[in-house]
């Protein structure tokens, strides 16, 4: 799985990366395979990463309008 | 002398009051002299007193007159005590308009007609003056003159910001003491006042010492005292002199803590208010005096107050304002961010989906058409191979030696070997002719330039 250390900045970087081969056709097929896996677990992570993220700013914003 | 016949007594003192009258009766005559055992009787507006004479080296008495005042005599005492503010008593100085009398029982007399005001207040004048450079002149440590105001150390004494603790020198039946109090206590803004009275008495020149001890006393009672206030006021305008008072002058210049003078004398300022830190002309001008010292630092106080509250109300606001404007930016600017974020990988993974199928069909597509190639080039590539190679069998056929004889074309050899170059070829020489199917003998008889067309096709 992820590593720990894995940040959504770097993740989105690599997945950018992965992206741009896959979009440019540049990727050979020898890995392609192995590529959309890897975005795919991607992807995941960022989607978690930020849904986790959004529910915790609504969070603090409401308690922020609860307390002006 | 013997011989004279002894007379009575009575016609004694008839020759004497005959002498007199003579001399004085008509007339009465302007004196200057001091007054001594003066009694009055309010009953009768009857003054008795003796006029003096001093040596002014000795003091010793040179001349004595009993005199006394009733009618208009004790008016015009009444009216210069009245003016001047001084008790017609013992020990000042007069110029007195008298005129001489006799009664055969009480003897010589002087009646007072009138008394001269200007003489003692200009008397009064100049021993105040006398005073003041007396206190100049001796104490330079503490009293110095710059221009018509006299500096003192007390008056160089800074005020308390606050007049709490206060030291009261005054009569005690004093009208100005409870005139004072009153101010005092019924001051409009609520400001406490910790009094403490001294009395003694402020009232003539001998009265000196004692006035002079509560000032000492107040001095050593160890209190701190915020100011010392010096009461003397209302009721009849008498003696003010006891404030003129060298002793009590000098005192209050060096006095450690800032007197307050509520002196109400009408006329002038006394020594004792030229000493002070502060005068006033009356004692509840004094108590306003301090109620308006503390009011000013209360206001200041106030405005320091209002000032902080003001500020800290603005730095409040302008602080709310930037936060509220940061909340703002802040929630538009996460949630715009997470949503930036969420488009981006959305694309991504929508790219995921369709790209990579694509990718392979194009690559099984690809793989198809060279399928399809190698199907469909293959025979022909053979076929056309075989075609070049027909053609070149049959340019060779062509071109082939027994074809160019069959043509009617000729090989010449020399010395065994096939040549085609003229000049190597010399007339006698030896040839073989090689022609169709025949090889022959020849030798060269003649050699010339050709220029026929036979070869131009």
């Amino acid at each position: 799985m992820m590593a720990e250390t894995l940040t959504y900045e770097s993740a989105y970087a690599e997945l950018a990366a992965i992206a741009k081969e896959i979009e440019s056709e540049t990727v050979s097929v020898d890995v392609l395979a192995q590529k959309v896996k890897r975005a795919s677990e991607l992807i995941t992570f960022c989607q978690t990463k930020l849904r986790s993220t959004e529910s915790e700013v609504n969070k603090i914003i409401a308690q922020m309008e609860k307390q002006s | 002398m013997q011989d004279l016949q002894p007379i009575r007594l009575s016609q004694l003192t008839a020759a004497i009051d005959k002498a007199l009258a003579d001399a004085f009766r008509k007339t009465s005559v302007w004196v200057i002299a001091d007054v001594t055992n003066h009694t009055f009787r309010p009953e009768k507006n009857y003054h008795n007193f003796d006029l003096v004479e001093k040596d002014p080296h000795s003091n010793a008495i040179i001349a004595r007159v009993q005199s006394k005042a009733w009618g208009a005599g004790s008016t015009s005492i009444a009216h210069f005590q009245q003016t001047t503010g001084q008790r017609f008593s013992n020990n000042i100085s007069v110029l007195v308009n008298v005129s001489v009398t006799y009664h055969p029982v009480f003897g010589l007399q002087l009646n007072l007609n009138n008394i001269d005001i200007n003489f003692t207040l200009g008397a009064l004048e100049q021993e105040r003056l006398a005073t003041l450079a007396r206190l100049v002149d001796e104490n330079p440590g503490f009293i110095r003159k710059e221009g018509d105001v006299f500096i003192t150390k007390n008056k160089e004494l800074p005020l308390n910001r606050v007049i709490q603790d206060i030291a009261v020198i005054s009569s005690r039946t004093s009208a100005g003491w409870q005139d004072f109090k009153h101010t005092l206590e019924n001051n409009s803004f609520g400001f406490v006042f910790r009094v403490d009275d001294y009395f003694t008495i402020v009232q003539g020149e001998n009265n000196a010492q004692q006035f002079l001890s509560k000032l000492i006393e107040v001095f050593t009672s160890g209190k701190s005292y915020d100011a010392v206030v010096i009461i003397r006021g209302g009721g009849a305008q008498t003696d003010f002199l006891i404030f003129d008072n060298y002793l009590i002058g000098k005192a209050v210049a060096k006095f450690p803590i800032p007197v307050i003078t509520g002196i109400g004398h009408q006329k002038n300022e006394t020594i004792a208010d030229l000493m002070a830190h502060t005068q006033t002309k009356t004692p509840t001008k004094a108590a306003e005096f301090i109620i308006h010292h503390n009011r000013v630092y209360e206001e200041a106080i106030r405005q320091f107050q209002k000032t902080i509250v003001i500020r800290a109300q603005q730095r409040f606001s302008a602080g709310f304002q930037a936060l509220a404007l940061l909340q703002h930016s802040t929630v538009h600017q996460s949630k715009e961010i997470l949503f930036e974020r969420n488009r981006e990988i959305l694309a991504i993974a929508s790219a995921m989906v369709t790209k990579p199928k694509m990718i392979v069909y194009n690559r099984l597509n690809d793989m198809q058409q060279l399928a399809l190639n190698l199907h469909t080039f293959g025979p022909l590539y053979l076929r056309n191979r075989r075609g070049e190679l027909e053609h070149f069998i049959s340019v060779y056929k062509i071109l082939s030696p027994e074809n160019t004889l069959r043509r009617g074309f000729a090989i010449i050899k020399s010395n065994g070997r096939i040549t085609s170059d003229p000049a190597a070829l010399a007339v006698g020489q030896e040839v073989r002719i090689i022609l169709s199917d025949k090889e022959m003998g020849a030798t060269i008889t003649s050699k010339n330039d050709y220029d026929g067309r036979d070869f131009n096709i």
